[in-house]
């Protein structure tokens, strides 16, 4: 097995008192292998968001250890973690969360800027990323003018482009219709196998659920399931 | 790309962005204005007071300024005069002779000053002569003719045509005395100078006051009088240590003084209105930053580091701070500009200044466009640091925090 991402004894506590103390998650343990395509699933509060925030390296984790790919996320300052998500982690999030003022090609190229791409280079790639997502008529608009599913598209888009060698993505299709739903799984699915990249995304909804070859399941921060089906 | 973002950030903030606009270019222009105006206010100040009779540059012998006794003479006037004539630099000169003597008509006898001068030369010189009020200003070929101030006049109460007579100390501290006609009456509106001086023509001084060429001092009108100073030095190299040639920034010193005592107090006053104004932005930059905090999480969610977004912010204040402060600098520039050229008139109140020496009521600014770059130099980094503050705190947070922010 080619184990690509690690947990171990991850756990987390939130104290939003002093008084209160909220365990969100205990002792969990997964292996990810590289390419997987893994859902997270659970009630609402189960710590899905919680889970995937601390893979990310945005939230610390009180116990446990991240490690990707052979590397040690937990620990690391705030720059090398920004390192990491820039060069390594794309990032889908439930509200699309995509730069208002920047058009969907602008969009698309942030993080490869950020990498230190040319121009040339992110033109070439934002385009094979956008046909495969069927939103490459779409590259002069601004966000405010495309639909949800469309923004998530790009949301999307914006993620892949960069090349991680992983994606999370905390129940992208929450805002969605069930039919846009369904085609931004399939595009994800498709991204999946063409591109190689391992996607771990949260859902509750049966359907998205069952597009996963890797299933995870949490109830009230405990794994209560981790099966693979592919 | 930060400068892509930056730029269509600050349209987005449109409202934000020009009341920011609007505050800093309205305090740089403030600034550059008020500026201009205490400087062009003091030079005025300065220049009238300059002009009127001490001159930007007076020659002594080099004790006479500490000790100004007969034993600190000019004793060859002649040698100076013949320095002073070979400067290029040198608009016009001319030789003053001091003296402290009792002057009485009929009941009346009053201390004063009674100098000679040169005429003619005087004209170009000092105010003299334009501050005739009665009568006739002095001639070379007068004798015991009179020119005297308005108020000593008055104490004296002495008209034109009237006779007074003097008692003093000649150069070699001999007795003189002599019986002078009033010539003319002068005001200069500096009424000190007013009550205590009178003026005889320096041919007929030497001789009734043994002072065959000496004198208390030269009096120098630079061609430049912007460059009083360093003619001064050259003045003084040329003639040796045993004179001393000092500009108006000395002889003048308590009034240069009292005029950067007001340009302090003036930016004071200015300082408070500009920490109000920084606070102001800061608050107002604070708000923004914060509204725009979960933008700001997501950014750095997706690898923005917190230098990136730190300059992204900095960019986007800078760029704002800059136009402000071109827009204000070019606002208050022309301002400056119009009124070095047409003087702001204080109609009115032309006795008031001439209690503070001043013979006009005219104000013309300071156009100095170096001042200018210095006072926007002042509001962009001014602008840009009370955005700091606010820009530090929104990039203390740690991404899911910002994210999540309300
Ligand atoms: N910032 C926080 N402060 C306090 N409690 C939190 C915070 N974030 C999440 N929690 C709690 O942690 C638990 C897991 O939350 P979350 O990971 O959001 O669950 P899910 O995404 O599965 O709905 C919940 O009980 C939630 O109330
Ligand atoms: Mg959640």
């Amino acid at each position: 097995m080619n184990t690509f991402l690690t947990i171990k004894h991850i756990g987390k506590t939130f104290q939003p008192d002093k008084e209160v103390e909220v365990v969100a998650l205990r002792d969990i343990n997964l292996d990810i292998e590289r390419g997987a395509f893994v859902v997270l699933s659970g009630p609402s509060g189960s710590g899905k968001t919680t889970l995937l925030n601390i893979i990310g390296g945005l939230d610390d984790a009180t116990a446990g250890e991240v490690i990707l790919d052979g590397k040690l996320l937990t620990g690391l300052s705030e720059v090398e973690l920004s390192g990491i998500r820039r060069d390594h982690i794309g990032f889908v999030f439930q509200a699309y969360n995509l730069i208002p003022v920047l058009t969907v090609k602008e969009n698309i190229e942030y993080i490869m800027k950020l990498q230190g791409r040319s121009q040339q280079e992110c033109d070439v790639r934002c385009l094979e990323v956008t046909q495969k997502l069927d939103i490459d008529m779409l590259l002069g608009k601004l966000p405010n003018q495309l639909s949800g599913g469309q923004q998530q598209r790009v949301a999307v888009a914006r993620a892949v482009a960069a090349t991680p060698k992983l994606i999370l993505a905390d129940e992208p299709t929450a805002n969605l219709d069930s039919k846009t739903a369904e085609s931004l799984m399939n595009l994800m699915q498709r991204l999946n196998e063409e591109e190689g990249v391992t996607i771990i995304f949260s859902s509750h909804d049966p359907l998205v659920i069952a597009k996963a070859k890797h299933s995870i399941i949490l109830k009230d921060g405990k794994v209560i399931a981790d099966e693979r089906t592919g | 790309m930060f400068f892509k973002l930056a730029f269509r950030n600050i349209i987005a903030a449109r409202k934000r962005s020009s009341v920011t606009l609007f505050l800093t270019s309205i305090t740089t222009a403030l600034l550059v204005f008020s500026s201009a105006w205490m400087d062009g206010s003091h030079f005025t100040m300065i220049q009238n007071a300059v002009e009127i009779y001490p001159g930007y540059i007076q020659i002594t012998e080099k004790d006479f300024r500490a000790n100004p006794s007969y034993d600190h003479l000019i004793f060859d006037a002649s040698f100076i005069e013949t320095k002073l004539a070979g400067n290029d630099a040198i608009a016009n000169y001319a030789a003053r002779f001091e003296s402290f003597v009792l002057f009485s008509a009929d009941e009346k006898a009053v201390g004063g000053m009674l100098a000679g001068i040169e005429p003619v030369r005087e004209k170009h010189l000092s105010r003299l002569f334009s501050s005739l009020q009665e009568g006739e200003y002095l001639d070379g070929d007068d004798t015991n003719q009179l020119y005297i101030g308005s108020e000593l006049a008055k104490r004296l109460q002495l008209e034109v045509g009237d006779e007074v007579a003097f008692i003093g100390n000649g150069a070699d501290y001999s007795f003189a005395a002599d019986n002078l006609i009033v010539k003319g009456v002068f005001q200069t509106g500096l009424f000190d100078f007013d009550a205590s001086s009178a003026f005889v023509y320096k041919g007929y001084f030497d001789k009734i006051m043994a002072a065959e060429n000496r004198a208390t001092h030269f009096i120098v009108l630079p061609k430049k009088p912007g460059q009083a100073e360093q003619l001064a030095a050259a003045i003084a190299a040329d003639l040796g240590g045993q004179y001393q040639s000092a500009s108006w920034n000395q002889t003048m010193a308590a009034l240069v003084k009292a005029m950067k005592l007001d340009s302090f107090f003036g930016y004071i006053t200015l300082g408070i209105i500009f920490i109000v104004i920084f606070f102001v932005i800061m608050i107002y930059t604070l708000l923004a930053v914060f509204s725009r905090i979960h933008e700001i999480g997501i950014l750095r969610a997706i690898g923005t580091t917190p230098q990136q977004i730190l300059t992204q912010l900095v960019l986007e204040s800078s760029m704002l701070a800059f136009i402000s402060v071109v827009i204000g600098g070019l606002l208050g520039g022309i301002l400056a500009y119009y009124f070095s050229i047409y003087p702001i008139v204080f109609s009115g109140m032309e006795e008031q200044f001439k209690q503070y020496g001043l013979a006009a009521s005219e104000m013309p600014t300071a156009f100095m466009p170096l001042t200018i770059l210095r006072d926007m130099t002042v509001m962009f980094v001014l602008s840009v640091l009370s955005t700091l503050y606010p820009i530090f705190m929104v990039n203390r947070f740690k991404p899911i925090e910002a994210i999540h922010h309300v």
